[in-house]
């Protein structure tokens, strides 16, 4: 029980060390900073390369490292985010993805992907409490989180330059029309946050003992939760939601076991949001348009697409590539066409009714398994089971997800991203083996397992997909939807039940999300829950923002853009990423509304 | 513009319908080239389809390091018959989304003849079907998961041990050490660590070897503390992790942490999980051992030492690259260059020496190696050595 508190409290330190960054860069910017996530791993890293290669001291190498990550927080602000969050936030998260890859990528050519022992900078196992044995560095671990939340509480509280960030975050035009610097202002707190990043990155390394450039995304992501659960802005909540969470964590792994860590995470997350929509010491958004999609549907127009360009898009999709592409690039096809399937069932629910959900890994696996599920044991043909899998990813993420819809703007997203990893976690627990032997599907007995084959087939269904969306766009239906996602309050105000037609926009996704997963599973004939990541989301997401956030058919440009250029760059293998990172922030920059919306 | 939507739509649907009936026979069929080499020096190529980025990269490197060395030396050989071997790299980031794509890719390279990977089951079972269908032999030769071969085709061979067989001689061993209770943790992955677990709890079953707790655990996870705790609360003589090397390298650490000493059957031949203090004294069974006195075991991490000298060990990952390849080469030497010819030469070779084995001889019906053999070794400053307990 004790030790059970102890380690809680250990965990909880660096958690909260992490959502205290988030939750800075969040309150003055107002955008979601997922290079948070790289400066864990790299400060980890940077940290065992001056110990362990330079030989330098611990008591050298933690500033060193602090000014490193700060410098790179400094750097990345100006260059990537500060350009795109003074009006389209949303771009800005995006670019921040791609920074986090660039950022982990560049830290695995510089110093190799392997695990590397950290070294026992300081006793880590010298004291005993109960069973447990703590050590001096345990000790100045949690000394220095105190220290530096102190120093940061009155900094804020009394500092003039911390007021002005206060300021800046309650509200950033009246800052400015104040006098208050803020761009200054805002560079400050990232560099503050990439420097508690790198922190944060030091202590787990000293805490776990073993790292490499990847090491952060976990903590990061639980740090992230974290910051939400204390209230996105409020760096009080912040330390509260990083202590609250470690040490619910700990008990939670006791009695249910680390298999359920994530669900028990991910509960505890929503659980707070049902009471609490602004999370523990957070304000309740008092806009009700989403703040990253709401600003963002104002912005930029469609751009006008000539007739001839459908026809020559559907010629060249539906007959040329078939008759010429080899198979390398219809199996290419096959995945862009799968990926531009959910994401375009995926533009409802982003597009139209403005809730940028970030866990669609969930109802893609609802689909696959019970896709895969009722092919290899019940014996239903893939064509049954094609829908049935819609269906069921529809119904069974719309019951799960149906808590959540009173939260509003980012908090949603958070929620949504907990759920798809919870689904996943869930349907391991449930299923835990592999799949294997999935039936490929048939037509009167004959396999239809070329690439060609399933090409033809997931075509056939994207155009199904974008016939359906374009019907319900240009329903009252869809009209209705749209009008959520344009003006909540108006739509409120006029009679509309938003909070049932979000769910109904989520349903239709996680419908178009069971399909595509169904097509995955039997393409792949195997499946197992390794395969739906949170990347997995994070990539439809991309997807739909890059093709512009409404427009189905700019999910197939998006999908054809992020597959299809993985594929492109196999010149450069170690570069890849990096080169994808550096492709999609240009496009971003130049394009922040989607590649087919004009800037306005 | 939505009269046009409307005719697009309707020509798609038909158009599909007409390319699917008029594909109809081809679709079933398989189109492989047969790969091959022309003149008489031409090169061999062998594909590999490992990730080089993302999170699995670290294996990626390793398999590269040994590939690279082995190609050096057969080619200084005189490679096979005389014709040189290379080796065309795809990164696939172990995830199944590209390695289909890179399984596509090789199948379409004619000149190709086998190709080697992936790490993880999850990319290397969905790709299995395109091997298969191009003809292509995939040598999965990290593939520890027992599907990978049972579930294959005669296209999927591995030379690496399988799980089943690695924790049914781990319980069997532990029993023998006159120990009658363990504590388990286990990767909770459906592709490797719950069939693994399985099978360890089968054969403890048979063999009377009791388990006072198991607990599942997520590999991205780091702190286990909490859940070590309980797995020890009844006091199991031993304890023993079904994982990785960096996995086992956190779990061993924090179980001395909370002050448990049994000994731990666990870990992995790895740098982290040989550079952590606390996994000294850890005992697993293997097969490549880096201190064996054997000469052509010498000879090799020698050569790679000299080769890579800023590694500190040269690991069983490495160790079972370089095999794959001496055993691709040996197999081609045996069947020819070709496609078919490799394959055919799977089947023939027998007694290929090997840095793991001593020797490898493959069984044709299962497509893995005949009688694997398991030395228990134990870690002592950050060296595996074989150990008589």
């Amino acid at each position: 029980m004790f030790d059970t508190l102890i380690a809680g409290l250990l965990r909880g330190n660096v958690y909260a060390l992490g959502a205290v960054g988030v939750s800075l860069v969040f309150g003055v910017m107002n955008v979601v900073n997922f290079a948070q996530f790289s400066f864990f791993g790299l400060g980890a890293m940077l940290a065992w390369f001056f110990v362990v290669k330079l030989q330098l001291s611990f008591w050298v190498t933690l500033p060193l490292v602090l000014v490193i990550c700060a410098a790179l927080g400094l750097i990345i602000n100006i260059s990537v985010v500060r350009p795109l969050a003074k009006y389209l936030p949303l771009a800005a998260m995006l670019s921040t993805y791609a920074v986090s890859q660039i950022l982990d990528n560049g830290s695995q050519l510089a110093f190799t992907a392997q695990f590397r022992v950290f070294p026992e900078v300081l006793p880590t196992s010298n004291l005993h409490i109960g069973n447990m044995r703590v050590g001096t560095s345990d000790i100045v671990m949690l000394a220095i989180t105190a220290v530096v939340m102190v120093a940061m509480s009155v900094f804020l509280k009394y500092g003039r330059t911390g007021r002005a960030i206060r300021a800046t975050a309650q509200d950033q035009e009246a800052a400015l029309q104040m006098g208050i610097p803020v761009g200054a202002v805002q560079n400050l707190s990232f560099v503050i946050a990439s420097a508690l990043g790198g922190l944060a990155g030091i202590f787990f390394s000293l805490y776990i003992g073993v790292v490499n450039p990847t090491s952060g995304l976990n903590i990061g992501l639980t740090a992230f939760v974290a910051a939400t659960l204390g209230g996105l802005g409020s760096l009080v909540g912040a330390v509260i939601g990083g202590f609250v969470l470690g040490i619910l964590e700990a008990f939670g792994i006791y009695a249910f076991g680390d298999a359920s860590r994530l669900i028990i995470v991910f509960v505890i997350l929503i659980l707070v949001l049902i009471v609490r929509p602004g999370g523990l010491l957070g304000r309740v958004p008092l806009i009700s348009t989403e703040p990253l999609t709401g600003t963002f549907l104002g912005k930029g127009r469609p751009l006008r697409i000539p007739r001839w360009v459908w026809v020559a898009a559907f010629a060249v999709g539906g007959i040329v590539i078939p008759l010429v592409a080899d198979n390398y690039i219809l199996t290419t096809g096959t995945q862009v066409l799968i990926y531009a399937i959910i994401a375009a069932g995926f533009t409802v629910t982003a597009g139209q009714a403005g809730v940028l959900a970030l866990g669609q890994a969930g109802p893609i696996a609802i689909g696959a398994y019970t896709s895969a599920l009722l092919s290899v044991y019940a014996h239903i043909p893939f064509w049954a089971a094609l829908p049935i899998a819609g269906l069921a990813a529809a119904i069974v993420a719309s019951v799960l997800a149906s808590p959540i819809w009173g939260v509003k703007g980012h908090y949603i997203s958070i929620a949504t991203l907990g759920l798809g990893i919870a689904i996943v976690a869930v349907i391991q627990l449930i299923v835990p083996n592999a799949v294997y032997d999935i039936p490929v599907p048939q037509i009167a007995g004959i396999p239809l397992n070329t690439p060609l084959a399933y090409y033809l087939i997931d075509f056939a269904v994207l155009m199904l997909t974008l016939l359906v969306m374009w019907r319900l766009r240009r329903s009252h239906l869809g009209r209705v939807i749209s009008s959520v996602g344009s003006d909540e309050t108006a739509a409120l105000s006029v009679g509309v039940r938003v909070r049932d037609y979000k769910a109904l926009a989520f349903a239709v996704s996680a419908f178009f999300a069971g399909i595509g997963g169904s097509l995955l599973a039997h393409q792949y004939t195997y499946i197992d829950t390794t395969i739906f990541t949170m990347l997995m989301s994070l990539l439809v997401v991309t997807i739909v923002i890059l093709g512009g956030i409404s427009l189905p058919y700019g999910a197939v440009i998006g999908s054809i853009i992020l597959i299809g250029a993985m594929e492109l760059l196999r010149f450069a293998p170690e570069w890849r990423i990096i080169v994808y990172g550096l492709v999609l922030i240009l496009v971003v920059r130049f394009r922040p509304g989607g590649i087919l919306v004009s800037n306005s | 513009m939505s009269r046009i939507i409307r005719r697009a739509l309707f020509a798609s649907t038909v158009a599909t319908a007409a390319a699917l009936a008029l594909a109809g026979c081809s679709l079933a069929g398989a189109t492989a080239s047969t790969g091959g080499s022309g003149s008489a020096t031409s090169t061999v190529y062998f594909g590999v389809s490992a990730a080089q980025t993302g999170q699995y990269a670290q294996y990626g490197e390793q398999f590269k390091q040994a590939f690279d060395l082995a190609v050096e030396q057969v080619n200084a050989n005189g490679g096979i018959n005389g014709h040189p071997v290379a080796l065309k790299y795809e990164d696939s980031q172990s995830d199944p989304k590209q390695s289909v794509t890179v399984a596509q890719k090789f199948v379409g390279d004619s000149d190709v003849i086998l190709v080697f990977g992936d790490y993880s089951s999850a990319a290397s079972i969905p790709a299995s079907p395109i091997y298969t269908s191009g003809k292509l032999l995939q040598y999965g030769f990290n593939n520890s998961n027992p599907d990978f071969t049972d579930k294959g085709s005669q296209y999927q061979w591995s030379s690496s041990t399988t799980t089943s067989d690695s924790y049914e001689w781990t319980a069997d061993y532990i029993k023998k050490q006159g120990i009658d209770s363990v504590g388990v943790t286990y990767l909770n992955t459906s592709d490797w660590g719950i069939p693994a677990y399985q099978a360890f709890t089968a054969e403890a079953e048979k063999v009377g070897l009791k388990i006072t707790a198991a607990e599942a655990v997520d590999p991205t996870s780091d702190d286990y503390r909490p859940l070590l705790t309980k797995a020890v609360a009844a006091h199991p003589q031993a304890f023993v992790h079904i994982g990785y090397g960096p996995d086992a390298a956190k779990l061993v650490t924090q179980l001395r942490a909370i002050g448990y000493q049994g000994t731990f059957y666990g870990g992995q031949d790895e740098q982290s999980f040989d550079g952590t203090p606390d996994a000294a004294g850890s005992i697993i069974g293997a097969q490549f051992i880096e201190t064996n006195p054997d000469k052509n075991v010498q000879a090799f991490v020698t050569a790679f030492k000299k080769k890579y000298p800023d590694d500190a060990d040269v690991t069983s990952f490495e160790a079972g690259a370089y095999d794959a390849l001496n055993i691709a080469v040996a197999a081609a030497k045996a069947g020819g260059t070709t496609r078919a010819g490799i394959l055919k030469g799977f089947g023939e070779i027998t007694h290929v020496p090997s840095v793991v084995y001593g020797t490898v001889t493959f069984d044709p019906a299962t497509r893995r190696i005949l009688h694997p053999q398991f030395t228990p070794t134990i870690l002592k400053d950050g060296k595996w050595v074989a150990y008589n307990g």
